[in-house]
């Protein structure tokens, strides 16, 4: 009785992990720009993880490879936000401006723009990086 | 072998997950190959290292090799780093963390 | 080289004495119109309030004591020498903060030349001069040059007192994490009695050394301070947060989960920023990396105690403005007792950004900064008003 509890829930982690992980592939292949991706691509790529790890460590039962399971599980949910912080903000800090839903540029166009602002044709952030912090200072005074 | 696992099923369960997982990460491709940003790469490749390291503790169960979750820590771990340093990279001298 | 007006950021350093007199021979030995003038400017690190008036005491002394020195090292010669006392009314989190109030200060007193101390800190807890040097020396207009000291020794020896306790816990911690991947830990737990004959013992010894290598090299970059019983309860507090933090992101994921899947797409991405109540780099990285965790909100950036975040669909942004997260990190890092307060969006912390604000490079530059945060209050949107 208890096992086939068990087992259940190890399948119904595994596939809910699964269906997370799709929604979040599908997220990042539809979604508009680099930043919404960011979103789907952190978030509901941490709970798909997180699920399908739940469900190994379930699977594993007690012992070190359990454990270390649990690390990996608490690992991916610690770096993955981090990694699109990093990601998203690489993407500011290159000038790219995020779609809004009144916008009819197409992700590629964005993309362009933020190239055709930087005087260097896009190859180097450093220019929008040093001019537009001090501004950012003035709004947090 | 894993130890008080219910037969075969679930071995069966995981590795047909983990070939899931799999398709997933081919899908990715995509957005990695047309991007269009640097950044939209990165995220691809950040998600399809994600995919790998769910594959690989799935196999760990799938295929009984513990030892594969050891893999999965280093490959998490190195998945992290590039994520960063190459964000670092793109916008240089920046400080991205 | 010809302007002799110099702008000295300083703190209490061995070597500020040596800075102090490069600084003033290089005023007056440049020939210039203006009169040679040196600023000293002490910046305050980020710090909650309580010690407000203890920092200014601090600061104060070290600015007369270098005044003294200034008019010292001029002697006859004509030198104004000016100081001033910065940051009360700001953070300062990091090098580039640092930077951005420097380049502020230097830009509103028309001061291009910067002299930097090489061990130049104003305590926000990071190795400094270097990154500091890069950023000023990235900025137009202003050049920076680090006084040529000497140090007599190292300052601070690897294993001072006070770091002993940071060593101490950075060693257990890395002691316990490899005995827990090495097998170990598990092992005792199914057989507790046995140990004394049956452990192995080449995990122990392996164990030991290796943390103590991680202890000794990164004490310095992981621990800001000696774990107090003060970081105990913040453990603690952060324990009962897990829950409630995976309940929201299971709640918001499904949410987006819905969006994502729905064939429309009904996405309305929005930046904002927001400026929660929280003070110092850890509690404003727990907050960022909520937020992110939580779908439909992405931290963008952080400056200081602002944070740009980008919001997928209005329910996030609701959830977010609401403050549910902010007030939480403020109970894991301040008690109980921080919880209770207005929402972000009621003490009118949240104001919408304009997509564009990345746009104008050149505009942005410069002092002008206020425009930005002029057009989001005008933006029409509204959504986050409500």
């Amino acid at each position: 009785m208890i096992e086939t509890v068990r087992t259940g829930g190890i399948v119904l982690l595994v596939l809910a992990g699964l269906f997370f992980t799709l929604v979040s592939t599908t997220g990042v292949l539809r979604l508009p720009d680099v930043y919404s991706r960011a979103h789907t691509a952190s978030q509901a790529d941490t709970l798909g993880a997180g699920l399908t790890l739940a469900g190994v460590a379930l699977a594993l039962g007690w012992g070190t490879t359990t454990v270390k399971t649990v690390l990996l599980l608490v690992f991916v949910f610690a770096t993955n936000p981090t990694a699109a912080h990093a990601i998203s903000r690489a993407a500011h800090e290159e000038g790219i401006e995020p779609w809004t839903a009144d916008d009819d540029r197409t992700d590629e166009e964005l993309y362009e723009a933020a190239r055709a602002r930087v005087p260097d044709g896009g190859q180097s952030g450093g220019n929008t990086t040093t001019a537009d912090e001090p501004g950012e200072q003035e709004e947090t005074g | 072998m894993i130890p008080g696992l219910s037969g075969d099923f679930v071995t069966q369960v995981f590795l047909l997950v983990a070939a899931g997982f799999m398709l997933l990460a081919v899908a990715m491709f995509y957005r990695a190959i047309v991007g269009p940003t640097t950044q939209d790469r990165v995220l691809a490749v950040n998600v399809l290292g994600t995919n790998t390291v769910i594959v690989l503790a799935l196999l760990a169960v799938g295929l009984g090799e513990q030892s594969l979750v050891d893999i999965a820590l280093v490959y998490a771990l190195l998945n992290f780093l590039m994520a960063v340093a190459i964000s670092k990279f793109t916008v240089e001298r920046g400080d991205v963390l | 080289m010809s302007d002799n007006r110099l702008l000295v950021p300083v703190s209490d350093t061995e070597t500020l004495r040596q800075t102090v007199e490069y600084a003033v021979q290089t005023a007056v030995g440049t020939e210039a119109d203006t009169p040679a003038t040196v600023r000293f400017v002490y910046l305050n690190p980020a710090r909650a309030n309580q010690r407000a008036e203890a920092t200014r005491r601090t600061a104060e002394k070290l600015l007369d004591r270098v005044a003294v020195w200034a008019r010292e090292d001029a002697g006859e010669r004509e030198l104004v020498v000016e100081t001033i006392h910065l940051g009360a009314d700001r953070y300062i989190f990091s090098p580039a903060d640092v930077a951005n109030a420097l380049v502020t200060e230097a830009r509103g007193q028309n001061r291009r030349r910067v002299v930097l101390d090489p061990e130049y800190d104003p305590g926000i807890g990071a190795m400094l001069v270097q990154p500091l040097e890069g950023k000023l020396a990235g900025v137009e207009g202003i050049g920076v040059e680090t006084a040529p000291v000497e140090r007599q020794t190292r300052r601070t020896p690897v294993f001072e007192l006070t770091t002993l306790g940071e060593i101490g816990t950075l060693f257990g911690i890395s002691f316990v994490f490899y005995q827990v991947l090495a097998g170990n830990v598990t092992w005792l737990a199914a057989n507790p009695v046995e140990w004394a004959d049956k452990i192995y013992w080449l995990d122990i010894v392996t164990g030991t050394i290796s943390a103590t290598v991680a202890a000794v090299a990164l004490s310095q970059v992981t621990l800001s301070t000696a774990p107090t019983r003060r970081s105990v309860g913040r453990v603690l507090r952060g324990l009962v947060y897990l829950p409630y933090l995976l309940v929201e992101i299971v709640k918001t994921n499904i949410l987006v989960a819905a969006v994502i899947l729905n064939p429309q797409i009904p996405v309305e991405p929005r930046l904002t920023r927001v400026r929660p109540a929280l003070w110092g780099g850890l509690p404003m990285a727990v907050l960022a990396n909520s937020i992110t965790l939580t779908p439909g909100t992405l931290s963008v950036r952080i400056t200081g105690r602002s944070l740009l975040v980008h919001t997928l669909v209005p329910r996030a942004r609701e959830g977010l403005v609401d403050g549910g997260l902010e007030r939480a990190v403020r109970f894991v890092f301040y008690g109980r007792g921080a919880m209770r307060m207005p929402s972000l969006r009621e003490r009118g912390e949240a104001d919408p950004v304009p997509a564009d604000h990345v746009r104008p490079v050149d505009e942005q530059s410069g002092d002008d900064g206020n425009g930005t945060d002029t057009a989001g209050s005008n933006d029409t949107d509204g959504g986050e008003g409500r």
